[in-house]
């Protein structure tokens, strides 16, 4: 390292690194500028003057100065290993190890080298590499704590458990009797546990249970401790222990829904499934009157029980719950009560209890068979509370009456605003929803959770302009709502680029939709600085359960609405390329010479306006501000505002197959997933590929709709294709007809037999009868009427219910909007869709999309007649127009009461 | 050499984002490596065994046999043009199902 210079310029070598390493910049620049003096060309000095300009942001620089000072000295191990690091800070992994590598050939035991190189490979999941290259690491410096732990890791990641168990008892064989010194007792603990919890993942759970109690003393997390021992106990069946200790568990912390399934399983009263026999429900039932008796804070103790119990106990036990939070005014309580509903038969008790409840006080101000008075807002929060429970079953007439009703007796209440938006969200009408979000929003300014819901429910009205500015409120003062993009709010980004997306803005839409994509990048390259961070501190079991995260952190449900927009924007954009210059050229050249002039000038000035404006929004959005690190700086200019570069890609089905990779790997379990490979592949005449999607399709549920319609789809086109002439063709052949046995529903079937199956099976179902009509026009474009006949001819029957007030059918919104657009766009049957949209519009009154007589987007509602007036003055949502906007806001309010039944 | 990605100019405007920023660079700082007792650790090397070698081994057989296998060369192509595969990948599966295409493809489609 700097062996060729003068022992001075040696000296300031030294001083490049050591201030790199330390971070001091400016020092390390001006120590390699002396150097650079008298040794111009000196190839190590050059690399590491580069690697400090690339922490200060000087990256263009960076890489010329690296490069030139490795061309100058390709046979410097320094030189490589700058090189590899300047990659490293880019996420150019592959490429860094390369140069790793080379640095490791010129001088194989570096130290400094071989641990960076182990953090990538950590970061790539390269763990047989990462196994050797810790092995390397720990040979070469056994007295180095951290490589041993280092070693003991990478054998546990590269599921090897047990060798990872030798290594940690052999470095514990290296320390002191009386180890750990004050200072090091976490450090110390947190390994203990590590390596404890490697005894129980290898199954070793006595010896487990033996050194942990062996070594109680030392562990300083005594939680864990705790949570770790009763594990063993029950894997070890020692179940009158494990009681014991849950019981301990339970009184630091009876809410932790945990500690009471390990005691029900350690006194034998734990089911998989939540189905218990009678005798297992009392048992229960007398468990938790007893808990109950000793945890009377707890909420959880009192809930649990609702879970299992049945029909008059639950009954009883529902009423015991619910009548305490009414009178205090607990307004999450429709929420906590909501996963009772899955539950056969509870739902119309609970209906059954409510109304009791609400009839009692509305009579007598009590509750049933009840003694005391209850206060007025008891009232209010019966109704709020079954306002929920009826949109909760699909019945929004009755819904909304309660909300209302609610509304008139305490209007100043912002949680009764914002359940109302989400009813009528619910029934089909957004621009209502949003309306009232905004006015639950502006009884309460200074609450970020329901401005955010109002933002969000301006953007499923596609109100995105509103929606920003009603957003940028809340963002940093000068960052505009670029400041949410930089706080990684994936919320906003998927409901304004699914906005875009409606809207037919698909470069909008593509640009958040990729955006998202790219926090999950930001997320992934998080963990790089912890692979070394967390040897240090010994935190080895967070950092593994950090490190599995990772490996499952594209299966989360954000990323894949991202990476599904994404790819549907991509199939968009390729079914649909948008104008070519050539073709506008034609259309004007139908125009006469001096309108031709006339038009270029047009669209010249029109261009440039738009440049200026776009020019302007970079100009704001790239003003100096302080970023998350804490750094100020010039943010780089956004080179694609409006996301009409993403337009121009050249093969879009290229792109959309990078994220179906990712979903297929991280989100096999999902039919959209294969859904969207089916469409993708099929475009891309990938036959073998689409016909995985439809075996994916057929393995998750071979009864949903849309695996029908892949499979006719698919065969019936491989069926329409010529026999096979090329090697490739005739393989392909060969496959399908072996592949072909393995499907049930085809055997011995035609097609149309296999659809008529499918209809005969599922005659009572909507979508059902909406995929048979579909493929039987795909099959033969001449039965469409008879298609059209069976779709208009579903039964929308009622769902079975005890319920009290009116009946629920089954027709849901969602599905009734989807044959509509079937009918219209695929089946091209207009008078059918027009009959469709009347028949829904009487079925969903307040749904904006068939213009229902209640909603939004009839011109006789009072909606649309209050919104005429207020034209003449619009209000704007500044805080500064506080008393203005609020003014307005009364009078939407006064215009709503009007949907009322 | 393990460098940190920040700049080095920062303005402080608030105590919460000091505290923050403060937080954030102290995650990469350099840190010296706590050091064991050398005299015992040479007892803990010795207790490391070599079982990587009868690993090793095993791989190198099995490596063997998928190279003694016959395949048609076309046939990798195709399996790696259709199903969008590396070569590698498409070449070492038809290894594994001996050369025939069509048991190679349905394996790849599971």
């Amino acid at each position: 390292m700097g062996a060729s210079l003068p022992p001075k310029e040696a000296n300031l070598f030294k001083l490049i690194v050591k201030s790199y390493e330390t971070k001091q910049y400016k020092k390390g620049l001006k120590a390699a500028d002396a150097i650079l003096k008298k040794f111009p060309d000196h190839g190590e000095t050059l690399s590491m003057k580069g690697l400090t300009l690339n922490c200060m942001d000087r990256k263009s620089e960076a890489y010329e100065l690296v490069r030139q000072g490795l061309k100058n000295d390709l046979k410097s191990h320094v030189c490589w290993h700058v090189y590899g690091l300047l990659y490293r800070s880019d996420r150019e992994y592959r490429e860094a190890i390369k140069c790793y590598r080379n640095a490791l050939k010129i001088d194989p035991d570096n130290i400094e080298i071989l641990r960076d190189l182990s953090l990538l490979q950590a970061q790539m999941r390269d763990l047989t590499g990462f196994v050797e290259t810790r092995q390397q690491l720990l040979t070469l410096k056994s007295n180095h704590r951290m490589n041993w732990i280092g070693f003991a890791v990478a054998h546990h990641l590269n599921s090897n458990a047990s060798k990872a168990i030798e290594i940690l008892e052999a470095y514990e064989g290296t320390l002191e009797d009386d180890y750990p010194p004050e200072n090091e007792r976490c450090e110390h603990g947190e390994m203990l546990l590590y390596k404890i919890s490697l005894l129980e993942e290898c199954g070793f759970f006595q010896k487990a249970l033996e050194e942990l109690q062996k070594k109680e003393l030392k562990i300083v997390d005594k939680l864990a401790y705790k949570e770790q021992e009763v594990s063993l106990l029950v894997k070890l069946a020692h179940l009158e222990e494990g009681e014991k200790l849950y019981r301990k568990l339970l009184s630091m912390n009876p809410d932790n829904y945990r500690y009471y399934e390990g005691l029900q399983k350690c006194v034998g009263l734990y089911s998989e499934n939540g189905h218990y026999s009678l005798d297992e429900i009392d048992q229960l039932d007398a468990l938790y009157r007893t808990l109950g008796q000793q945890y009377k804070w707890s909420s959880a103790v009192k809930r649990i029980p609702l879970d299992f119990l049945q029909g008059d106990k639950f009954q009883e036990a529902a009423n015991n719950y619910i009548r305490p939070l009414l009178t205090k005014g607990i307004p999450s309580l429709f929420s906590d009560l909501s996963s009772l509903y899955n539950q056969p038969g509870k739902a119309d008790i609970l209906e059954q209890i409510i109304l009791e409840i609400e009839s009692s006080i509305k009579t007598t101000s009590q509750y049933p068979g009840g003694m005391e008075k209850e206060p007025p807002s008891t009232l209010m929060w019966t109704l709020f509370l079954l306002a929920q429970h009826y949109d909760r079953r699909g019945q929004y007439e009755i819904a909304l009456s309660k909300i209302n009703e609610a509304i008139d007796h305490t209007p100043t209440v912002i949680d009764l605003y914002s359940v109302k938006s989400r009813i009528l969200k619910h029934a089909g009408d957004l621009v209502a929803a949003a309306a009232f979000a905004d006015e639950a929003r502006c009884m309460d300014l200074a609450d970020r959770y329901v401005n955010s819901e109002c933002v969000k429910r301006m953007l499923q009205a596609d109100q995105v302009a509103l929606a920003e500015k009603t957003a940028v409120l809340f963002t940093k003062d000068g960052d505009q709502h670029n400041n949410l993009h930089d706080m990684q709010c994936m919320w906003y980004e998927l409901a304004g680029a699914e906005s875009y997306f409606r809207q037919g803005n698909l470069g909008m839409a593509l640009k958040k939709f990729l955006s998202v994509e790219k926090h999950y990048a930001d997320i992934t390259e998080d963990q790089f600085d912890f692979h070394s961070y967390c040897l240090r501190k010994m935190t080895l079991h967070t950092y593994v359960e950090m490190l599995k995260f990772q490996d499952q952190l594209h299966s989360h449900a954000y990323f894949h609405k991202a990476a599904a927009g994404a790819i549907r924007c991509y199939i968009e954009l390729h079914d649909s390329p948008p104008k070519l210059t050539t073709e506008e050229d034609n259309d004007l050249s139908k125009l006469l010479p001096s309108q031709k002039k006339k038009m270029r000038q047009k669209q010249r000035k029109a261009e440039a306006r738009a440049k200026k404006e776009a020019e302007e929004k970079n100009e704001e959005s790239s003003a100096g501000g302080i970023s998350k690190s804490g750094k100020r700086h010039a943010k780089p200019v956004d080179p694609d505002p409006c996301g009409e570069k993403l337009l121009q890609v050249e093969d879009p089905l290229l792109e959309a197959t990078k994220y179906l990779k990712l979903l297929q790997k991280n989100s096999p379990d999902s039919l959209e997933t294969h859904f969207l490979s089916f469409e993708l592949y099929m475009r891309k005449q990938r036959i073998l590929l689409a016909f995985q999607a439809v075996k994916q399709l057929l393995r998750l549920d071979a009864e949903h709709p849309d695996s029908h319609r892949c499979l006719i789809k698919f065969f019936n086109k491989v069926g329409s294709m010529i026999a096979p002439v090329t090697d490739s063709e005739k393989l392909i052949w060969s496959v399908l007809e072996a592949e072909r046995q393995t499907i049930s529903q085809l055997h011995g079937k035609s097609l149309f037999e296999t659809n008529n199956s499918f209809l005969e099976k599922h005659e009572d179902s909507l979508t059902h009868r909406a995929a048979f009509g579909e493929t039987l026009y795909i099959l033969d474009p001449n039965r469409r009427s008879e298609a059209v006949k069976l779709i208009e001819g579903s039964p929308n029957n009622i769902v079975p219910t005890n319920g009290v007030l009116g009946p629920i059918r089954e027709w849901k919104l969602i599905d009734c909007v989807a044959v509509h657009k079937l009918l219209g766009t695929v089946l091209v049957d207009q008078d059918a869709a027009l009959r469709w949209k009347v028949r829904c519009a009487e079925l969903f009154p307040y749904s904006t999309y068939f213009e229902g007589s209640r909603s939004s987007a009839s011109p006789n509602s009072a909606f649309n007649q209050i919104r005429k007036s207020s034209e003449n003055g619009s209000s704007n949502h500044s805080v500064g127009d506080h008393n203005a906007e609020s003014g307005t806001s009364n009078g939407k309010l006064e215009a709503f009461k009007d949907l009322t039944i | 050499m393990e460098g940190a990605d920040e700049g080095i100019e920062r303005v402080v405007d608030s105590k919460d984002l000091q505290q923050q920023s403060k937080a954030f660079d102290k995650l990469t700082d350099r840190v010296e490596d706590r050091q064991l007792d050398s005299s015992r650790v040479q007892e803990a090397m010795a207790s490391i065994a070599a079982s990587a070698e009868a690993d090793w081994q095993a791989m190198r057989m099995r490596e063997k046999e998928l190279a003694a296998v016959k395949i048609n060369a076309a046939d990798v192509d195709i399996i790696a043009n259709e199903l969008e595969l590396d070569k590698k990948v498409a070449e070492r599966t038809l290894r594994e199902h001996k050369g025939d295409a069509v048991a190679a493809i349905r394996h790849l489609l599971r």
